[in-house]
Formats: C-alpha cells, sequence, structure tokens
C-alpha cells in the first residue's frame, strides 16, 4: 500500500511538474526549436506523415519506400532543412482509423499528410479540419476531391479499368463471359475502374460481364477464396479482370482457374510477375507505386518550402503494361523498390 | 500490520477513518488502471516537453493585403525558400506589419494565409488529449455494453457488425432526410435509428442464445458475418454505393460535432453519461445484482428465482443499443458511413472490457473500469503516433496489454484467495 502511495504521490507531481511547464512553453512563442536562425539560411525540420490504406498491402510498401527515399534525397539536396517522414497507416483498411491518424496527427503538428483514402465521405471532413489549421495535404492511390487537398497524385482510375479491358477482350476473340474482381466497394478508385473495365466491355462485341465480384477485408487469402469459389460456380467464366491484385500475392491462386480463362490484372508485383512469368496472368497494369510516396513527399516540400504549387489539383501518372516479355525487367524494379531501410 | 502501526493507530483515533479512506481508494478495482493512466501521461508529457511542436494557426489576410516576403538582410522578395526567410511584410491601406519567421511559419499563396505556430506539449495539449478521449467514447460505450455480457460469462463476437449496420441504417435514414434537415428531426431520426437496429440485433443475439441454449460464442459469430453482409448488401441495394454521405449538417456541427473552445468534446459527453449509468445499473439496481449473481452462478441464480433468460436477453439488447448509439456518434462525427465501419472493433472492445477488469469467467467487472480501459488503448494508440512506431508495433502493444491484464488479474485473484 506505502508503495502505491509513493508512486501516486510522485507521478502526480510529475503530472503537474510537466503540466506547469506546458503553460510555460506555450507562453514562449518564440523559442521555436525547429528553426535555428543562422546568417544566412535557417534550419527547418518538415515532417510529413504517409497514411496508406492498408499495412499489409505490398504496393503501400512501395510508397513507403518512395517517400522515405525522397525525404532522405530531399535532405540532402535543400540546404538546411531536414524531411522526416512518418509512415501511420492502419493494419487493415479502416476509415474511420485514418481518420483518427489525421486528426492525431494534426494534433502533434504534422506540417504534411499524403493519404489514399478509404473513403472520401468519412475523411473529408477531417481533411478539411486538417488544411483550415495550416496542414498540407496531398492524396494519393485513391482520391477526396471534395476535402480541399492540394492535389491528387496516381493514374485516372477510370481509363486503368478500360485498360485492363482493352487488353483482355481481344484475347477472348469475340466469346468472353468475364468476371471483374474488386476489393472494398466503398473504395472510390475501385469504383472508378470497375466502371471503367464495365464501360470499356460494351465496345467489344460478344464480350458481356458476367458480374461484379467484390471482397472486404482486403487480404490475398480473401481474395483467392473469392475467386477459386465465383470460378467453381460458374465454369462458363473465361476472362477475369482484377482491379487490384490482391489474389496474385500468394503461390498457386490460380489453379483451377488460369487453365479455363484468360487473365488481366493491376499492379505487376513480385509475386503478380512470377504469375506472368509463368503464363497464368498475361497482362499486368502497373500503378506509379514508388511514386505514390515519393512524388507525394516531393509535392509537399514544394509547397512548404518554396509556397509552390503543381499547375493541376489532378497529377496523372502513365500506366506500365507488363507482359512475360518484359516481366524480368519490370521485376528488377521492385528490387530497388522493396529494400529495406 | 506491524506494531508500531498498530500503536499509532491506537493514540490517534481519527486514523483509522482516513486509512481505510485511503485503502479503500487504493483498495478499488478500477485504482490500478487510474495509476497506469497517470503513469503513461505523465511519461508522454515528459517526452512531450522534451520534444514540443509547432501547433499551427492560420490568418487569413484581407483581399487587398500585400506579402513580401524577407530575407536576412531585409530586402523584399516575391518568392524565397523557406530556409532563406527571415521575415513578412504585410502592407494593407497603406499600413505595414512586420512579423519575424519565428512567429510565421510560412505563407501560403494559394489560400493567402499565414500559418503562425506556437510551441505547445507534444502530449499535453488540449487537442491531443480531447482526441485521446473522443476515440475512446467510441469504444468505451460499446465496452459498457460487452462488461454486463462479460460479467454473464458470455461474450458478444457481432458488436463491431453491428456498429457497421447501425451505422449504414442510421446513414441510409439521415441520407433521405436531406443535408437541411433541422435539428429537432435529425437527432431523434439519428440516435433512434441506429440505436433501434443496435437493440434489434442485440436482442436477436440474446433471444437466440437463451432461447436454442446455444453458447453465445457461436449465436453472436454467426451475427457478425450475418450483420456484415448486410451492412454491404443494404447500402448497394438500395443507394446503389458503399458510402453514405451527405447527411443532415444540424446532426452532425450542431450537435456531435458541435465545437468548443477549438475542440469537438460531445462524444466524450456522452460517453461519461453512459459510464455513469452503467455504474448505477450495475451497481446500485437489482437488475445490476442479478447479472453479477448470474455470472458469479447462473444455476444457484435460476434457483434463487432471479429470471435468468430474461435478464441475459436484456443484457445482449442493452449491448446491442449501446452498439448502435456508438454508431450514431460516429456518423455524426465523419458526416457518413462505409461498410467496413466497425470492422474487428470486437477485439477492441472485448480488449477495452478485459483491461478494465471484468472476467472472461464472469461474475466480476465494471462499467468505469471498462471506460479506463478503452482509455488506456486509445493512450496506447496515441503514444504510438507521437513516438513514430510503426503501426505494426501497435498491434503487437496492444495483444502484449491484453495478456498483461488478464496475468495480473489472475495473480491479484490468487493472492486475494490465499488471503482470504
Amino acid at each position: 500500500m506505502n508503495l502505491y502511495r509513493t508512486m501516486f504521490a510522485t507521478t502526480a507531481a510529475i503530472t503537474l511538474i510537466a503540466g506547469s511547464s506546458l503553460v510555460g512553453c506555450s507562453k514562449s512563442a518564440n523559442k521555436a526549436p525547429k528553426k535555428t536562425a543562422t546568417s544566412e539560411v535557417q534550419e527547418v525540420t518538415y515532417t510529413i506523415a504517409i497514411i496508406a490504406k492498408s499495412n499489409s498491402n505490398p504496393p503501400f510498401l512501395a510508397a513507403k519506400t518512395g517517400a522515405m527515399d525522397m525525404g532522405k534525397k530531399l535532405t540532402e539536396s535543400l540546404k538546411g532543412v531536414t524531411v522526416q517522414v512518418n509512415w501511420q497507416t492502419p493494419p487493415q483498411e479502416d476509415a474511420q482509423l485514418q481518420a483518427q491518424y489525421v486528426e492525431q496527427l494534426v494534433a502533434s503538428g504534422i506540417d504534411g499528410i499524403a493519404i489514399s483514402v478509404s473513403d472520401a465521405n468519412t475523411l473529408n471532413g477531417v481533411l478539411k479540419d486538417a488544411i483550415a489549421k495550416g496542414v498540407v495535404v496531398v492524396t494519393f492511390d485513391s482520391d477526396a476531391p471534395d476535402s480541399g487537398r492540394m492535389a491528387y497524385y496516381g493514374v485516372d482510375d477510370k481509363e486503368a479499368g478500360r485498360e485492363l479491358m482493352r487488353q483482355l477482350a481481344p484475347m477472348l476473340k469475340g466469346n468472353g463471359t468475364v468476371a471483374v474482381l474488386t476489393g472494398n466497394p466503398a473504395a472510390s478508385n475501385l469504383a472508378a475502374r470497375v466502371q471503367g473495365v464495365v464501360e470499356e466491355a460494351e465496345n467489344w462485341e460478344g464480350v458481356n460481364i458476367k458480374q461484379v465480384y467484390s471482397f472486404t477485408p482486403e487480404t490475398a487469402t480473401e481474395a483467392v477464396a473469392k475467386m477459386q469459389q465465383v470460378q467453381s460456380a460458374n465454369p462458363d467464366i473465361n476472362g477475369w479482370a482484377l482491379v487490384g491484385g490482391w489474389p496474385l500475392y500468394t503461390d498457386n491462386a490460380l489453379d483451377g482457374i488460369y487453365e479455363n480463362a484468360k487473365i488481366v490484372s493491376m499492379d505487376p508485383l513480385p509475386l503478380p510477375i512470377a504469375y506472368a512469368l509463368k503464363g497464368q496472368v498475361q497482362v499486368l497494369v502497373g500503378q506509379p507505386y514508388y511514386g505514390w510516396g515519393a512524388k507525394s513527399v516531393e509535392m509537399i516540400i514544394d509547397k512548404l518550402h518554396y509556397d509552390e504549387s503543381p499547375e493541376s489539383e489532378l497529377v496523372i501518372a502513365p500506366f506500365d503494361i507488363v507482359t512475360s516479355e518484359n516481366a524480368e525487367e519490370y521485376l528488377k524494379k521492385w528490387d530497388g523498390w522493396l529494400k529495406e531501410d | 500490520m506491524s506494531k508500531s502501526a498498530a500503536d499509532t493507530q491506537a493514540t490517534t483515533p481519527k486514523s483509522p477513518a482516513k486509512q481505510s479512506f485511503i485503502g479503500s481508494l487504493f483498495g478499488h478495482q478500477e485504482s490500478g488502471l487510474v495509476l497506469v493512466i497517470i503513469l503513461m501521461m505523465t511519461a508522454l508529457s515528459a517526452y512531450g516537453l522534451w520534444s514540443p511542436i509547432q501547433q499551427k494557426t492560420p490568418i487569413t489576410l484581407d483581399g487587398n493585403a500585400t506579402v513580401k516576403l524577407l530575407d536576412s538582410a531585409g530586402v523584399e522578395h516575391d518568392s524565397l525558400a523557406r530556409t532563406e526567410i527571415s521575415g513578412y511584410r504585410v502592407t494593407l491601406n497603406g499600413q505595414t506589419t512586420n512579423y519575424t519567421s519565428q512567429t510565421i511559419e510560412r505563407y501560403d499563396s494559394s489560400s493567402r494565409t499565414l500559418i503562425e505556430v506556437r510551441s505547445a506539449n507534444r502530449f499535453l495539449n488540449k487537442g491531443n488529449l480531447v482526441q485521446i478521449a473522443k476515440n475512446a467514447s467510441f469504444f468505451a460505450i460499446m465496452a459498457v455494453g460487452m462488461t454486463g455480457v462479460i460479467i454473464l460469462a458470455g461474450i458478444d463476437l457481432s458488436v463491431g457488425s453491428i456498429y457497421g449496420l447501425s451505422a449504414i441504417v442510421g446513414a441510409m435514414a439521415m441520407n433521405s432526410l436531406g443535408t437541411d434537415a433541422s435539428l429537432l428531426v435529425s437527432i431523434p431520426v439519428g440516435i433512434g435509428v441506429c440505436v433501434g437496429v443496435g437493440a434489434m440485433c442485440g436482442l436477436a443475439n440474446g433471444a437466440m442464445t437463451v432461447g436454442f441454449n446455444v453458447h453465445p460464442f457461436v449465436i453472436t459469430l454467426g451475427m457478425m458475418a450475418t450483420l456484415r453482409g448486410l451492412t454491404v448488401f443494404l447500402p448497394q441495394y438500395f443507394f446503389d454505393q458503399q458510402s453514405i454521405g451527405n447527411l443532415p449538417s444540424s446532426f452532425q456541427s450542431s450537435f456531435i460535432k458541435a465545437e468548443f473552445m477549438g475542440v469537438y468534446p460531445v462524444p466524450i459527453v456522452f460517453m461519461i453519461v453512459i459510464a455513469i449509468a452503467g455504474w448505477f445499473v450495475l451497481s446500485r439496481t437489482v437488475f445490476g445484482r442479478r447479472i453479477m449473481a448470474i455470472g458469479g452462478n447462473e444455476t444457484a441464480a435460476r434457483y434463487a428465482g432471479i429470471p435468468v433468460g430474461r435478464v441475459k436477453i436484456m443484457v445482449y439488447t442493452i449491448t446491442g443499443a449501446l452498439a448502435g448509439l456508438s454508431a450514431a456518434i460516429y456518423i455524426g462525427y465523419l458526416g457518413s458511413a462505409e461498410t467496413n465501419a466497425g470492422n474487428a472493433y470486437e477485439l477492441q472492445v472485448i480488449a477495452a472490457t478485459v483491461i478494465g477488469g471484468a472476467s472472461l469467467m464472469g461474475g466480476r467487472g465494471t462499467a468505469m473500469g471498462a471506460v479506463l480501459g478503452a482509455i488506456i488503448i486509445q493512450l496506447i494508440n496515441n503514444a504510438m503516433v507521437i513516438l513514430n512506431v510503426d503501426p505494426s508495433v501497435n498491434q503487437i502493444v496492444m495483444g502484449a496489454a491484453i495478456v498483461l491484464a488478464v496475468i495480473i488479474d489472475q495473480t491479484k485473484q490468487k493472492l486475494a484467495r490465499r488471503k482470504s
């Protein structure tokens, strides 16, 4: 009991001291610790948070590497500048948790946020609040146009969906029953890709969309289970358009499927590329995974350091088309993108 | 008790009363949790003091104002890298005001704002503390209900799905009201629909558990999947989308997200009210004593004439209703609901309850403990953000905290048994 009392008294005292220090700290606004005036150049630290959709999704790990690399590069190239990049991503896709992260980061004094938005409706309000408090916000991969963010960086998702069908339809030779696989249906980027696939299919005679199949949470296991179940129940399916590469992040995901169907997918990551090399997936449409992080950090620093915004708020990146012919070459890029710190 | 202590008590008559007050204070089930919270806050405050932040306040300039950037020699520029800026000169209607780069962090020409900064403790600042309590409130409200279930030696794995379904149905109902609906309409509809849906789900859980005499683990596991499926299906079927926004602004900015002194405290008020209500029901009412009795020994409770089935159904219904209330606060705060809402939240709710001292064997637990458990979880989350720890580690820490809480609880029970 005495131990309890002593601990309580000590902690209470420390809390009071810390609290009183806070008051003193707030009043001394001129003692800004981040800036140290020199004769010509001041020292500035920019802290940027990257909030991707889920920590277990490999494309976002490339974005993380891109962001970290760009942070280091800018720290080395800009005199007096330190760019600190914080990776703050929910373990699983969770828009509410993303919103909580945004609020916590703003409260902890973040300078910029780059976010792949899980649900624009959920995030709009907190992103608006962040911007109103002077935080520079950029979206990548999945946008929230009504949030007032400075810019979006990524592919045109509807065009990406169209590209998938443009690649798949000729392989079906006018006789196609196509299943579309998507993840979280609430994600606006996936919805746009699905729309692109469906719209493009209308331009190809003899190609019909069987159904759009969705699954959550967006894990490889869930995706494989969904694909296997659908193919088994619908043997007439002879084409698959995967608007994300989820099932291809495991081995042998396409057993029983690739023998009966042509498959095109987004996301030429290392494991999906192995499927292309085996001839089980015909085409992979790539996004700027590394650039999601690198370009986002660069745009935020341009704004914070030079007060420069991109010319257009939509910064659209081109696709990479990966087939068995260039798969080896593309695979080498990943060695750099997924390197450990 | 040592001889000297006994002597002291004998010579000072007021001491025993004082001792018993302090003793009861520290002997209280929640005192350990409060101590943990104080220790964590102290450590984080000390870190926040050592590593302060720059709190930003944008100052919007008049449309006619001109801004020039000053270098270290005081020469004016239209554009300059931030490291070369030593001040800002704002001219409006012939009047000039100079700011140093120590007080103005940067000038944003797109929004025509000067970003003013002031140093503050990274942890111990009003915004951050309210964030922690607000984030805890969603889980704490559900955890109060879960405490009742766990005291009954039951479990409810469907609270996350009830939360998601209540949010989606509530958002659909409020979306149909339009964004301009008045407060008098939006509050009863928003709260009523969410709580109603939650209560119905909880009623189904309780009725099936009691009616079919099946372990609640199985029933609520099935309900978890069923309700999640409905959460995805309903908005797709009726709205052809998976995220419902455009809710009445009165329900958001005038109610759940009403601003007081720069923060949004309404969810915290709900949490406090529910915690007090939970404490009162569990410790001061016949209903609460019946819950404890059933959890302690169900057979004995039945022989004592307690309507076990009815009490169980009521507890599951209340738990569902509280998940619905939490969902109403979520959609009011974030202005939308999406089909993934509440996914895997049951784990956090159960964790809060267990950390709060509820025994999974039944018969023991408090509403206040559950709320404190939820606050501890959010303090851990906040610490991870403040310390910039990889979120994956967060899960490890959270898991370890739950195991630790159970081990401490078991040890405490063993010691108490030995003592008695």
